[in-house]
């Protein structure tokens, strides 16, 4: 019902809007999308609880399952598992709907330790628990799991809370990985179940901040270390191991690592298994500290940088999954490139990866915000869209829910993007996503550069240290407007390169969804 | 849902009279006017008056002292500014901080708004400073002052990001416009501004009184005495929010509105960065999204700023704006020198040498009431014997910072007719206009204990988590005497006893206070965050350091005296005990008896019925099938599985060091902390006749008849847990590999109370010369021979194993203690049945 007053508005606002019409030169943005114009939520679950993420008596909603999402795996193009948080795997049939309004909840197992991660994986489902790796089968088919078996445990867990383990993810070559965290501030038994005489006199439980795999045979192999809270594991499209970390005492900001055999990333307590049988670090004798990062990457000869940093704030506060688009196209332009969920922001960033020099090194970018908490897990489902499982007690999150699931669906639509950022020896060059407006694109001053590194240190956290304004020599832009070289001056290895293309426009006058990116160079290439 | 919308009354600020709608109206046409006109604007007549959200309310209706209201005018036209005023209650409202206003208002507003603030922002109390000076040299004042204002740089604040905290990069640009708005509506934005006419709020019951003032006209509404209670209370204007700030510059003033504005009648609605920008979003939502706005210009004319500077001073702006390094211009005569009546006066005419302000009659005659007691105002004294100089005082600072907008006070006050709909539950609940508004602060004195009072007041006393509305915080300095004056006009100061001269002697009353809070009170109230199901309200925990003891002694006693129409039942109808098996149902006793429970709530256990409403929840209670948990325990480790079955008997596995190492009877495991608590706190058992098994691992090898027994080790691997698989029935049986030889272990209850092992051996390479295998029998200090095959412990422990064609097996003293070895010889596979008994 429209009351009277109005009415008689109505004509006087259509005025208004004309007047604007002719004021405003660029009128065209205003009709401009967001991010849910090419990437839609679909709401399958989310519940708001009545308690604060961080409360003492935290109660999951009154109405019903609490989808905490913890674990989550595409089982076809009807269903998907999902682990969540209090311990149960269920499995969502239905979840593809639009809008998902007939999704069915069975409960496949119950009495899993705090599980954070789940897996299909031949006939079974494979789920890490605070103590061991499960797979879980139904043997009778009655929809319910009745074998639990242990296919790899071994691991310190002296009780802290903050000794998860998350995993598994599968590699190439049939292993699972498993990422456990470090504890933090042990004491009373807790210290009991810690490795005796520790290297450097860490006192850590076995294992505790190292990246695992469990081969095809069983066998737990421990294969690299530093992890601090390494609640995000995936692999890229040839298979090669990644985990993201988050910030906290020894982690500047959050990080993408590239996993292999003695790496070493952040938090030197992993080293406490340093000389336990089968680790491949040794010789570790000293742990430099309170230094800028490329200093302690020279002094510190194990230590490998993030394949790519998430500077804090800027790409998000605390990274968590990593999924990678292996749609070929169905979920949008960004196919084979790695999404990072992001938990307090409730969002998720991009990733594109290149090698340069034998190592992985590369860019961020913003993708989807507004999740409606925080986003734990991911997984793509088979029409390409992305599942997103939710949860955020016991920290904080953005939106405005407790828990749920998700799901991100491509609406068809390209946005105009960074889709990629190369480093040059001379600077970076930047693919599209669509052509760019040349005029605007040359304007050096459409760009901004800066560059900036971290300190290495056992506090929470770091500055960015060591910041530079850098020039934008020149810019070129390919006869199809998709390619974009940037001369850059004062290029430094190990700093974090960051870009803001505010100024450019696509060739139909618009200016890019995110016109932010963050390069972690390495290396220049030669 | 149902639509909302106000009615409207005529009453606005404008002089015309005109709605709400129509004022919007209004000042567009007068934009397309200018729009229209070429070369210099001709500046449009302003049509409103100064808004006062104390005086509009209450003055202009006759609700307060007529001299009152003019001193509330004083202050918040800030007429105390330059004509000072010898008491503190007088200092004047000011303008805001302008130091940084180059960055957070658009040059263009601030070039308009000189020109003619009522006009760019009807109801401003911002006087026309310009009508000082002669119209030709106006526009180049304006633009001088402009100038100087636009050099005023100051970056935003750095705002920190942590886990609690998240801080989207670049926040300002990413508010979203829907959520904007319904936190505009949500949480506490229209107790003041105005709502959006369209916007929906979810269906409530309409209050009795709400319901009755439908119903009534005008005549009928006087007749009862409800034309205050049924008049839309007007809203504090926004002006042209559009034109005046950017994304940015709107969403760092909504997160920190005082530290531009320490005035504080804009409170801090404690909003995170992302709520900030959404509000500005919404409110900004004319314009366009995610365009990166250009910087204005930052190259300053610094002959033009340096005239502004010195035309800031002179004009008096500095008196009302402080501005980092400007000097406050001349004062003028001091109020209580003034002459109501003068014909040079910034009241009157606009007249060169003086800021101008323009009032309607109302506002003049109440300045000039105010003026003419004003040997009242060397301090506010009592209009008359009824109000005490505290509660004139109080009144005075309610009616400045707006309190009343949302509480009501002595019957005056309170959220406004139409606003009430805003006020929303979370899960829309209905708890009565009593629980879903804002509390009311008559007698208040007499009910909060100052220093509650006070940590409110702080911004951190928020005990309505059920409430979407937010208690604002105001600027320390404003409210630091509230809870002080809310005490003494309250009379409360000497009236409050002490707790043992309320209730007496507390210190052993707390386990009947907890079966009395059983009886009723958990009906309605959480408790330590827990409440019966659907339950919502405030919070018993922590009462005893909120209310005076006698409020509480009171309130219990018979609630609708204290608080007319509350929803709190009287459990002492006529001073009498419902409940005769409690101390007697004595009703002082059983009083103080509540208020000891409360006072204690930390360390005591919730009353029965949270109790088992929090068990429905998380208690374990297998009922036809066993329930198995995997959990820390202190009795079983980090690795403990733990099962629980139907006949009330349960037992915990230890899957690190591979055995059975715990049992006990009755109730079994609550599994909150296991499920929902961050911190990972162990399980424990809930039942009773708790017994450890013997440590150590279950089997051993020997060879050459190696003893002791190997003992755990983590690295030890000939032990290897494999999981557990459930039969039918869900009983696990546990799987793990020792040696050449895997073992299924399966254990369940019998009919008689005891538990069942059955230890199933295979062995894995049976072409192998057989395998002489030990199995652990029985560990004690002592051990008690039964049969040949059955012992029983010091700790009342009895192990009977199957004889199935073994030898007995022998007794072995190791360290102060008797093991039990049976030697089992296994060909292929064997199973071995054990039972214990407690």
């Amino acid at each position: 019902m429209v009351n009277q007053s109005s009415q008689l508005a109505l004509p006087l606002i259509v005025l208004l809007c004309g007047l604007h019409a002719v004021a405003d030169a660029t009128a065209a943005d205003r009709a401009q999308a967001d991010e849910s114009d090419y990437y839609r939520l679909v709401s399958v679950a989310t519940s708001e609880a009545s308690t604060d993420s961080r409360s003492k008596n935290w109660k999951p909603a009154p109405d019903g399952l609490a989808l905490e999402v913890s674990g989550l795996t595409v089982l076809d193009d009807r269903r998907v598992a999902v682990a969540i948080r209090k311990g149960e795997v269920w499995i969502l049939d239905g979840v593809y709907d639009d809008p998902p309004k007939n999704v069915t909840y069975h409960r496949f197992a119950a009495a899993l330790h705090e599980p954070l991660g789940l897996l299909k994986h031949g006939d079974s489902l494979y789920t890490a628990q605070r103590t061991e790796l499960t797979r879980l089968r139904d043997t009778d088919d009655d929809g319910q799991a009745d074998e639990y078996l242990t296919v790899a445990k071994g691991w310190g867990v002296t009780g802290h809370y903050h000794e998860y383990a998350y995993g598994p993810k599968l590699d190439r070559e049939g292993n699972l990985w498993l990422t456990l965290n470090i504890g933090m501030g042990l004491t009373g038994t807790q210290l009991d179940r810690t490795i005796k005489d520790p290297p450097l006199g860490y006192r850590q439980g076995r294992w505790r901040g190292w990246g695992m795999k469990v081969t095809p045979a069983g066998d737990l192999v421990p294969v690299c270390a530093g992890m601090r809270s390494p609640s995000g594991i995936g692999a890229n499209a040839v298979g090669d191991m990644f985990y993201t970390d988050q910030q906290g005492n020894w982690v500047a900001t959050n990080s993408l690592h590239h996993m292999r055999d003695g790496a070493f990333y952040h938090h030197p307590e992993a080293l406490a298994s340093m000389n336990e049988e089968d680790s491949p670090i040794a010789g570790i004798t000293k742990v430099p500290g309170g230094i800028a990062y490329p200093d302690a990457v020279k002094q510190f000869s194990q230590l490998r940088p993030p394949a790519v940093w998430f500077p804090y704030k800027k790409a998000g506060q605390s990274a968590t999954d990593i999924l990678l688009d292996d749609s070929g196209g169905k979920f949008g332009p960004f196919s084979g490139q790695l999404f990072i969920g992001e938990f307090t922001q409730a969002s998720m960033h991009r990733v594109f990866l290149e090698k340069v020099g034998g190592e992985y090194q590369g860019a961020c970018f913003p993708f989807r915000s507004r999740f409606a908490s925080a986003v734990l897990r991911m997984d793509q489902g088979t029409d390409g869209s992305v599942f997103v499982g939710l949860t955020n007690r016991g920290w904080s999150s953005l939106g405005t829910a407790a828990y749920g699931l998700q799901r991100l669906v491509w609406t068809g639509k390209t946005p105009f993007e960074i889709k990629e950022m190369r480093a040059m020896s001379n600077g970076f060059e930047l693919v599209f996503t669509r052509p760019v407006d040349a005029p605007t694109a040359t304007t050096p001053a459409s760009w901004q550069m800066n560059s900036h590194t971290y300190l290495y240190h056992s506090t929470y956290g770091s500055d960015e240290i060591l910041q530079r304004k850098l020039a934008i020599e020149k810019v070129t832009v390919s006869d199809d407007g998709l390619r974009v070289r940037l001369q850059v001056n004062g290029l430094r290895e190990l700093f974090v390169h960051e870009l803001f293309a505010f100024g450019i426009r696509s060739r139909d006058g618009e200016p890019l969804l995110h016109s932010h990116a963050w390069y972690t160079l390495n290396r220049i290439p030669r | 849902m149902t639509g909302f919308r106000e009615q409207r009354s005529t009453r606005t600020p404008m002089m015309d009279r005109s709605t709400g709608r129509t004022r919007v109206v209004h000042w567009f046409a007068c934009v397309v006017c200018m729009a229209h006109v070429s070369g210099e604007p001709a500046i449009a007549q302003p049509e409103s008056v100064p808004f006062v959200a104390g005086f509009d309310r209450f003055a202009r209706h006759g609700k307060i002292d007529t001299a009152l209201s003019g001193w509330l005018l004083l202050t918040e036209l800030s007429c105390t500014a330059c004509h000072t005023a010898t008491s503190e209650e007088f200092a004047p409202k000011l303008g805001p901080r302008l130091t940084g206003v180059g960055n957070r208002v658009r040059h263009d507003w601030i070039a308009r708004f000189l020109r003619s603030p009522q006009l760019l922002k009807p109801g401003t109390t911002m006087p026309d400073v310009l009508a000082a000076v002669p119209e030709s040299e106006r526009a180049e004042t304006a633009a001088a002052i402009a100038e100087f204002l636009m050099a005023q740089q100051e970056p935003f604040p750095e705002i920190k990001g942590t886990g609690a905290r998240p801080v989207p990069h670049e926040f300002w640009n990413q508010g979203d416009v829907a959520a904007g708005r319904q936190l505009y509506h949500r949480v506490g934005c229209v107790a003041c501004h105005e709502p959006d006419q369209d916007y929906e709020t979810v269906e409530s019951k309409p209050s009795p009184l709400d319901q009755l003032l439908e119903q009534l006209d005008a005549d009928e509404l006087k007749e009862l005495g409800l034309t205050t209670a049924a008049r839309r209370v007007e809203s504090v204007p926004h002006g042209d929010l559009l034109a005046k700030y950017s994304r940015q510059s709107l969403t760092f003033f909504l997160l920190d509105p005082h530290s531009t504005r320490p005035s504080g009648r804009m409170p801090n609605l404690k909003l995170s960065v992302v709520e900030a920008a959404d509000i500005a979003t919404w409110l900004l939502r004319e314009q366009p999204q995610r365009t990166v706005e250009p910087a204005e210009s930052t190259a300053r004319n610094s002959e033009l700023v340096e005239n502004g500077r010195r035309l800031f001073g002179e004009l008096g702006c500095a008196n009302c704006h402080a501005v980092t390094g400007t000097v406050r211009g001349a004062m003028s005569k001091p109020l209580a020198q003034l002459d109501a009546e003068a014909s040079r006066s910034c009241m009157g005419a606009p007249q060169t040498g003086l800021p101008h302000f323009l009032l309607d009659s109302v506002q003049s005659a109440a300045i000039k009431s105010a003026l003419a007691e004003r040997a009242r105002m060397v301090s506010i004294k009592p209009a008359n014997v009824v109000q005490s100089v505290a509660e004139q005082q109080l009144h005075f600072q309610l009616l400045k910072l707006n309190c009343l907008a949302c509480h009501e006070r002595d019957m005056q006050g309170g959220v406004g007719r139409y606003r009430r709909p805003y006020f929303e539950t979370i899960g829309h609940v209905d708890i009565g206009d009593e629980g879903r508004l804002p509390p009311p602060l008559t007698a208040v004195g007499r009910k909060l204990q100052t220093g509650w009072l006070t940590r409110v007041l702080q911004g951190n006393g928020d005990v309505r988590s059920h409430l979407r509305i937010r208690m604002p915080v105001f600027p320390a300095e404003h409210v630091k005497s509230l809870p002080a004056l809310l005490v003494e006009a309250d009379h409360s100061a000497a009236k409050q006893p002490a707790e043992k001269d309320v209730f007496g002697d507390i210190s052993k009353l707390a386990d009947d206070g907890r079966l009395l809070l059983d009886t009723g009170c958990v009906q309605c109230h959480p408790l330590r965050g827990d409440a019966l199901p659907g339950v919502v309200g405030i919070d018993l925990q922590g009462i005893a350091t909120r209310v005076h003891p006698q409020w509480f002694h009171d309130f219990l006693l018979d609630p609708g005296q204290l608080k007319s129409r509350t929803r709190m039942p009287t459990f002492f109808p006529g001073g009498q005990s419902q409940n005769r098996q409690i101390l007697a149902g004595d009703t002082e006793q059983q009083i103080a008896a509540m208020w000891a429970y409360l006072k204690g709530l930390e360390r005591y256990q919730l009353p029965p019925k949270i109790e088992q409403a929090r068990s429905q929840d998380y208690e374990l209670i297998p009922k036809d099938r066993p329930i198995v948990l995997r959990t820390f325990m202190d009795e079983a480790g980090t690795h403990a599985i733990a099962v629980g079955f139907p006949q009330r008997i349960h037992l915990a596995f230890d899957a690190e060091q591979v055995r059975f190492a715990h049992a006990w009877r009755g109730r079994f495991l609550d599994a909150r902390g296991t499920w929902f608590e961050r911190f990972a706190p162990p399980a424990r058992p809930l039942g009773e006749k708790q017994i450890n098994l013997p440590p150590g691992v279950p089997f051993a090898m020997f060879n050459n008849e190696q003893f002791p027994h190997p003992t755990f080790d983590a690295k030890d691997v000939t032990y290897q847990f494999l999981g557990y698989r459930l039969d039918k029935s869900g009983v696990p049986t546990f799987l793990y590999r020792f040696g050449r030889f895997d073992i299924e272990d399966h254990i369940q209850p019998t009919d008689d109370g005891q538990l069942s092992r059955r230890l199933t051996i295979t062995d894995r390479t049976p072409e192998q010369s057989p395998a002489s295998l030990w199995l652990r029998g029985h560990v004690g200090r002592t051990l008690k021979y039964e049969s040949p095959m059955s012992y029983t412990s010091d700790v009342g422990l009895t192990v009977s194993v199957s004889q199935n064609g073994e030898r007995a097996g022998e007794l072995n003293g190791l360290e102060g203690r008797i093991e039990w070895l049976i030697p089992l010889t296994i060909e292929r596979k064997k199973s071995i049945e054990v039972r214990y008994r407690w």
